[in-house]
């Protein structure tokens, strides 16, 4: 870089800088005359010797960060009118660019400037305000005031003057008044379109349910009645419902006295059909049309779930569990409920028009 | 007949009038791709394309898209109604809008404002003034207008710009810290920073070079077309018993404020 | 467009914007206010006709100002509702996605209720299994706050039923839904979820609190509309409909 273009480009930078620094006191174009008839004793050469000279270079570096710094750290102190920081500052700034060469060392020139400028600016918008001025603090002590702060309870105020509290509705109140200012639109809000319209009906996934059992059930059948299921898948059906009607019978006949479970599933006379009873009963407890609660002795009873109250199936309140019998506790069920007949009528005639 | 006459008035209304020329690429706006000019011919097919039923559902869905994005009173972006509504209609983007337009004039006593003329982003403003005695609020009543005000005043009242801890202090003497949750208004700093900011209510800028660093407040797009200078003056002048007059600077500003909205 | 709408009719739908929905009542006056702020003519008889001029222009932007009785006390009240279900509909922000699968299954639980209600327990519970996004109970409170406050829902000693605005707007979702286990009202032909069941299994009609009230009033054999057998519920006196004060607070209290 030749000196002369780096001299033009020094100089419009200044230019620059003298528009926007109106307090910052002496104007940078002034301060380029200074340097001026200095730089001149340079020579024609070019770069003068000690441009290069890397320490010196360092140490004006090293004064501008730290001129920069405590730009940074007072710019409180900076921006207050009642001194004159801010020119000590550009003073300071005009020795140092006296010996700046280098590109380096005129850019932090110019990021010192740039900092300045801002302050000054912001100075300068605290000077010229006209008419009545306006203090913060005092604004929000009118609005505590008018937000109805209640400041009967002196004896409080331990912490920075905040005495008083405000009643609950008092930002409600403010913005009541402040709305007047504001030509919000009104918003508009609905529920209706803002989800897909899912799940399908509780009730149409019993049905379907109820036809077409779910794989899950089918694997988890005793072998004996998988042929049956096969064959008979409509029996099955059949089956069930004929069960639930059953079950409804005997309640309706006493809704009051609870039917155990075990009296009802259990028939006397035959293991397997006892199995299953408690196969098909169990597709009425799943499709949510009986349910099995304990009673006062923890024991299982059954009853219809119904029309009004059949839960949406995958209800939280669900509970699942495994049934094992075998034909000696299938005895001793029978000889501790002193079961004498089946409740389930035997299936002997469905099964034969099947 | 009337058909080509509305295409030369639509024309006109563009920004930079583009007769007859194609253009691929909308070089104003990057964030707007889905948006290129339509020459007036493609306007013209468009128009000869869809019946009026067609258009006038638009129109509507247009309404209905603009009233739910102003749910949460984010701005909404002309990339966003043409994505997500206008689509295959673009061409015919400046007659849907001007429809759009005056459906919310005539119907809900609304306005649709460009706030952002170089990034097409738009607001809904109303065009009725709440009156006393209403038997039913016609404002949501939201609390946090309330501290929308105080910011806003302060920064108008300071000159337009304020640093944020002049704003922060100042809601401090309120019983609102912005270290901590308020149980009216949740976390005040995102509220503040975030959300007005979003919303366009505020600007929040960072202040260059300083250290540690600092922001600054000044109003944002949204607050310049719906919040009324010389209404915020009024009531600060209340506030103070004080003339608004008294604030020369500020009076100047709303009363040029006022004219200029209008 | 049909007959234009002055400031008086755009300041009455601005009001329903902002509030959801308002009583009779309150739609009373707020028609008063509205054609007296802005020199309009005014009769007291014509609110309905004064709704009609808003209706007609807002039903082709999918909204539609709905009358509707509160299942609770009979009260009418006038909803602003949305018409329409479409990806645009969906992109309304008011509720995340999860939230909105609790309110749903919240009325799956209220709607195949016995008494059209649903309790917090229930409720809470049934978030544990929600498929966007689960929900922890003091979450889940503050949702169902949330939907009490924007009067989607009311709330009584922990016991949640669909609001008046929520049954207005989502009567036509509700009955293509939910289908048979909907049920409308003998009386009042409108959806009844919080009603009375007739005990008899092969009528089993359903009437509204407020209709079973208005109907019995006066009988001494309280007898089932439809079967005439004993109308085994207790039967609410009626506190009643058109003499009601207007509430204090402005606010319609669903």
């Amino acid at each position: 870089m030749s000196e002369s273009r780096r001299r033009v480009s020094r100089g419009s930078q200044e230019e620059s800088a003298a528009h926007t620094n109106g307090v910052g006191g002496r104007s940078r174009s002034e301060r380029a005359a200074d340097t001026g008839d200095e730089d001149e004793g340079a020579g024609p050469s070019g770069i003068h010797e000690e441009d290069d000279d890397p320490a010196r270079r360092r140490e004006i570096r090293s004064q501008y960060r730290d001129l920069i710094n405590s730009v940074q750290q007072n710019r409180e102190d900076m921006l207050n009118p009642a001194n004159n920081k801010l020119i000590d500052v550009l003073e300071e700034a005009n020795k140092l660019f006296a010996n700046v060469r280098q590109a380096r060392e005129a850019a932090l020139d110019a990021q010192l400037l740039v900092l300045a400028t801002d302050l000054g600016r912001e100075k300068a918008s605290q000077l010229h305000a006209e008419g009545s001025s306006f203090d913060p603090s005092a604004f929000a002590e009118h609005l505590l005031s008018f937000m109805g702060l209640n400041r009967l309870e002196e004896e409080e105020d331990d912490q920075e003057g905040l005495d008083g509290y405000l009643p609950p509705d008092a930002w409600q109140k403010l913005s009541k008044r402040a709305e007047h200012c504001f030509k919000t639109a009104p918003s508009f809000h609905y529920l209706l379109g803002s989800f897909l319209a899912e799940p399908p009906p509780p009730r149409q996934r019993v049905e379907r349910q109820r036809k077409a059992p779910s794989k899950e059930a089918k694997r988890m059948m005793p072998t004996q009645l998988k042929k049956m299921e096969e064959s008979h898948q409509e029996a099955t059906e059949k089956e069930v419902e004929r069960i639930l009607g059953c079950l409804r019978s005997y309640y309706a006949d006493d809704p009051e006295s609870p039917i155990s479970y075990y009296e009802f599933v259990v028939d006397p006379a035959s293991f397997s059909r006892t199995v299953e009873n408690i196969f098909h009963t169990s597709f009425l407890i799943r499709d949510g049309l009986a349910r099995i609660y304990l009673d006062s002795e923890k024991l299982p009873c059954i009853a219809p779930v119904e029309d009004g109250e059949i839960e949406p199936s995958g209800n939280a309140t669900r509970h699942q569990c495994v049934i094992s019998i075998s034909p000696s506790t299938w005895k001793e069920i029978i000889e501790a409920f002193e079961i004498k007949q089946a409740l389930i009528p035997t299936v002997q005639m469905l099964t034969q028009e099947g | 007949m009337s058909q080509r006459k509305r295409v030369a008035h639509a024309g006109s209304q563009n920004r930079v009038p583009r007769v007859s020329r194609q253009v691929v690429l909308d070089e104003d706006d990057d964030g707007d791709a889905s948006y290129t000019q339509p020459t007036s011919s493609q306007v013209q097919k468009a128009r000869e394309n869809y019946t009026p039923v067609q258009v006038d559902r638009k129109v509507a869905e247009v309404v209905q898209f603009i009233l739910i994005k102003d749910q949460k009173k984010i701005p909404i972006r002309r990339t966003d109604i043409v994505k997500h509504v206008i689509k295959e209609y673009k061409a015919l983007y400046q007659d849907i809008m001007k429809r759009a337009d005056r459906i919310f004039e005539q119907v809900f006593g609304l306005k649709l404002v460009e706030i952002d003329a170089k990034n097409h982003i738009y607001i809904l403003i109303n065009k009725l003034q709440p009156v006393p005695g209403e038997p039913i609020s016609m404002c949501p009543g939201n609390p946090k207008t309330g501290l929308l005000f105080v910011i806003l005043s302060v920064i108008f009242m300071k000159g337009g710009t304020v640093k944020e801890n002049v704003v922060w202090n100042t809601l401090k003497k309120l019983r609102v810290d912005v270290g901590e949750k308020h149980e009216e208004f949740g976390d005040v700093k995102k509220v503040v920073t975030e959300e007005f900011v979003r919303q366009k209510y505020l600007e929040y800028l960072r202040i260059p070079h300083t250290e540690p660093l600092e922001h600054e407040f000044r109003w944002g797009q949204r607050a310049e077309k719906e919040v009324s200078k010389m209404k915020v003056l009024e009531f600060v002048g209340e506030l103070h018993s004080q003339e608004p007059q008294s604030w020369t600077q500020q009076y100047r500003e709303a009363t040029s404020g006022e004219s200029s909205q209008r | 467009m049909s007959r234009p709408m002055g400031d008086s009719h755009k300041r009455f739908l601005q009001t329903l914007m902002s509030n959801g929905i308002i009583s009779s009542i309150q739609a009373k006056a707020l028609h008063r206010h509205c054609c007296e702020t802005h020199g309009a003519h005014y009769s007291a008889d014509r609110l309905d006709e004064f709704i009609d001029v808003i209706n007609a222009n807002l039903q082709p932007m999918f909204m539609y100002i709905r009358k509707g009785m509160s299942e609770e006390d009979g009260v009418q009240y006038y909803a602003l509702v949305n018409t329409a279900e479409t990806d645009i509909t969906r992109m309304s922000s008011d509720y995340a996605d999860n939230e909105l699968e609790l309110f749903r299954k919240t009325m799956d639980l209220i709607v195949d209720s016995e008494n059209g209600a649903a309790s917090s327990t229930d409720v809470l519970n049934c978030a544990d299994s929600l498929q966007t996004k689960k929900m922890k109970k003091k979450e889940t409170e503050l949702v169902l706050n949330k939907f009490v406050q924007d009067k989607w829902l009311n709330e009584k000693q922990g016991v949640y039923t669909l609001s008046t605005r929520c049954i207005i707007e989502m009567e036509q979702y509700m009955r293509l839904i939910y289908q048979d286990l909907i049920k409308v009202c003998h009386v009042c032909h409108n959806v009844a979820i919080q009603s009375q069941i007739c005990e008899n299994p092969t009528c089993g009609i359903q009437m509204h609190l407020p209709c079973v009230a208005i109907y019995f009033k006066g009988r001494s054999d309280p007898l089932c509309p439809a079967c005439n057998q004993f109308w085994a519920h207790e039967i609410p006196v009626v506190t009643c409909t058109l003499s009601r004060p207007p509430e204090a607070n402005g606010e319609a209290e669903l």
